[in-house]
């Protein structure tokens, strides 16, 4: 008779050693399917990142002398009333010190929020063409930009906020320190991608923010930079000589303008002329 | 289901040639048939070979059953290595003729030639391929006179391959080949011969899973699978002695039983 119980041990073993090989390809499949896993899921994060700190950006960055300029002057910026939106979440600030007419006009429109990445994809896809055609979509609306331009733009109004916005430094300090550095990493963030690509649109956005941020020096070579690039791009040759006229050389401003005058029709341009000429526009 | 079941289905497998175990599979039916027709032609040699365990001792077992009432056949199941032995033997065995001391192939073919025979007797020769070369060579020389006709059984390698095509090449001989089992092969064998020694219910308990395993074990081989089916059923008759049959179940055969009776049989290295 057979010892049956030894067989049952031997046949044991033997189960034991034949799921040896199934074990190891399993546990290294897990292993290895773990890694893949985390590897994408920290890809993701680093993707994910940046659009978070841009949405941030906007709520916590309540500058509205940044709204006034870019709404009037930045016709890359379709969605004109994203930025004003801006201006909606610190009215109450701003009015109680601003002129409430000045204000009315940017009240008056939608609330909205306006992403600086989305706005920046836009930028980084847009090509020339894209400022070509500006200009004659500009003629069309570009005297009740102005008008928008000549009624909420004067200086003392900027100064003014700027002293609100000090105020309001003192009171939240954290709100604007956040906003500021996630302006500086947009720019940063845009340097690094037009070293990349040498997109116009991307310089001249870069120029554009260092107006809005005040950094005229900036703003005026990257704008010349943009115009080295592409010297049929309208809204480079304003942010330039806007800022010269920031930067105190208001003659060599009206001077580019003529000169950018002879070869462009640029209706924005002309009007900045006047405005320059005039000493709206200081 | 009793032990004795067990016990009987067990004798079943054991590893004997009986032609009454002989089972009828299809494949194997036509080539018998073809070897019994073989036969009848004037040939001078056949020659039956194939893989250890594919049934060749039972086909030629079974042929001189089927032929010993018509005709007269000898068969030789173990070869008779020494030559004047053999001569000898044949001399006895079909000329009636008992010779005293050595017989060499010169003395033999005169007594072959002194006596006619009224029909040519068949000679069935097992195991061929221990027989020497230069006695295989006087066996070639001994069928090229017509007088007895041959048929020999071969073990299918390298060097039996060398030996048939040395001495047969040049012959007038018909070869057969005899193959492993194919899974539904198998599995008419197994029921067959358990339901020929009316163990019906253990016939049943083969299922094409279990015989798929069998299968995948013994490659087919008759040999093999009824030296796993012989261990097969010890093992249930241990487990039914110990009363233990509830815990592997009788409805059909498990695999770990059939992996158990392989690693007793040695089929399975463990």
């Amino acid at each position: 008779m057979l010892n049956t119980r030894d067989l049952e041990q031997r046949w044991l073993r033997y189960k034991i050693k034949s799921y040896v090989p199934y074990f190891t390809i399993l546990i290294s499949t897990v292993i290895i399917s773990a890694i893949i896993y985390t590897f994408l899921n920290s890809d993701k994060k680093e993707t994910t990142y940046i659009p978070e700190k841009t949405n941030k950006a906007p709520t916590k960055a309540p500058i509205t002398k940044e709204v006034v300029l870019n709404t009037p002057k930045a016709p890359i910026v379709k969605e004109t009333p994203e930025v004003k939106s801006i201006n909606s979440k610190e009215p109450p600030v701003i009015i109680s010190k601003v002129q409430e007419k000045k204000l009315s006009n940017v009240k008056d429109d939608s609330l909205k929020l306006a992403p600086s990445l989305g706005f920046m994809k836009n930028i980084q896809h847009a090509t020339l063409p894209y400022y070509k055609e500006e200009p004659t979509k500009k003629h069309e609306k570009i005297s009740k930009i102005v008008e928008e331009t000549q009624e909420i733009e004067p200086q003392e109004s900027i100064q003014e906020i700027v002293v609100i916005e000090k105020e309001e430094e003192k009171e939240e300090a954290q709100q604007i320190n956040i906003k500021r550095r996630d302006d500086s990493n947009d720019i940063r963030d845009i340097i690094k991608r037009f070293k990349k690509n040498n997109n116009p649109a991307l310089s001249l956005f870069v120029a554009k923010k260092y107006y809005e941020l005040g950094e005229y020096h900036k703003a005026y070579n990257y704008a010349l930079i943009t115009n080295q690039i592409d010297r049929d791009i309208d809204a480079s040759w304003i942010i330039f000589t806007k800022s010269l006229v920031k930067l105190n050389q208001k003659d060599m401003a009206i001077k580019t303008l003529k000169k950018y005058l002879e070869s462009s029709h640029s209706g924005s341009a002309k009007i900045l002329l006047d405005e320059i000429v005039s000493g709206k526009f200081k | 289901m009793s032990s004795s079941i067990y016990l009987n289905s067990k004798d079943v497998f054991l590893d004997t040639v009986n032609s009454k175990d002989y089972i009828q599979l299809d494949r194997v039916s036509t080539i018998y048939q073809s070897l019994k027709d073989s036969i009848k032609k004037p040939l001078k040699m056949i020659l039956l070979y194939g893989k250890p365990g594919t049934g060749k001792s039972m086909f030629l077992t079974k042929l001189y059953n089927d032929l010993s009432s018509d005709q007269e056949v000898h068969i030789y199941k173990t070869p008779i290595l020494d030559e004047s032995e053999f001569y000898k033997t044949l001399a006895q065995d079909i000329f009636s003729t008992k010779y005293n001391g050595e017989l060499n192939f010169t003395q033999f073919m005169k007594i072959v030639d002194s006596i006619s025979l009224d029909s040519i007797p068949v000679v069935l020769l097992d195991e061929a391929q221990l027989y020497s070369d230069i006695l295989m060579e006087k066996i070639r020389l001994l069928s090229d006179t017509r007088t007895i006709k041959f048929v020999i059984t071969l073990h299918k390698t390298e060097k039996e391959d060398l030996i048939a095509k040395e001495h047969f090449q040049t012959r007038i001989w018909e070869s057969i080949e005899l193959e492993n089992a194919s899974p539904i092969e198998l599995k008419i064998y197994i029921q067959k011969k358990l339901m020929k020694a009316n163990c019906f219910d253990t016939a049943n308990m083969f299922t094409n899973k279990s015989v798929n395993k069998i299968f995948k074990l013994t490659n087919g081989n008759y040999r093999d699978t009824n030296k796993l089916l012989y261990t097969l059923f010890d093992i249930y008759t241990s487990y039914d002695e110990n009363h233990q049959l509830s815990s592997i179940g009788t409805t059909y055969v498990p695999s770990k039983l059939i992996e158990m009776s392989a690693i007793h049989t040695g089929l399975i290295n463990a």
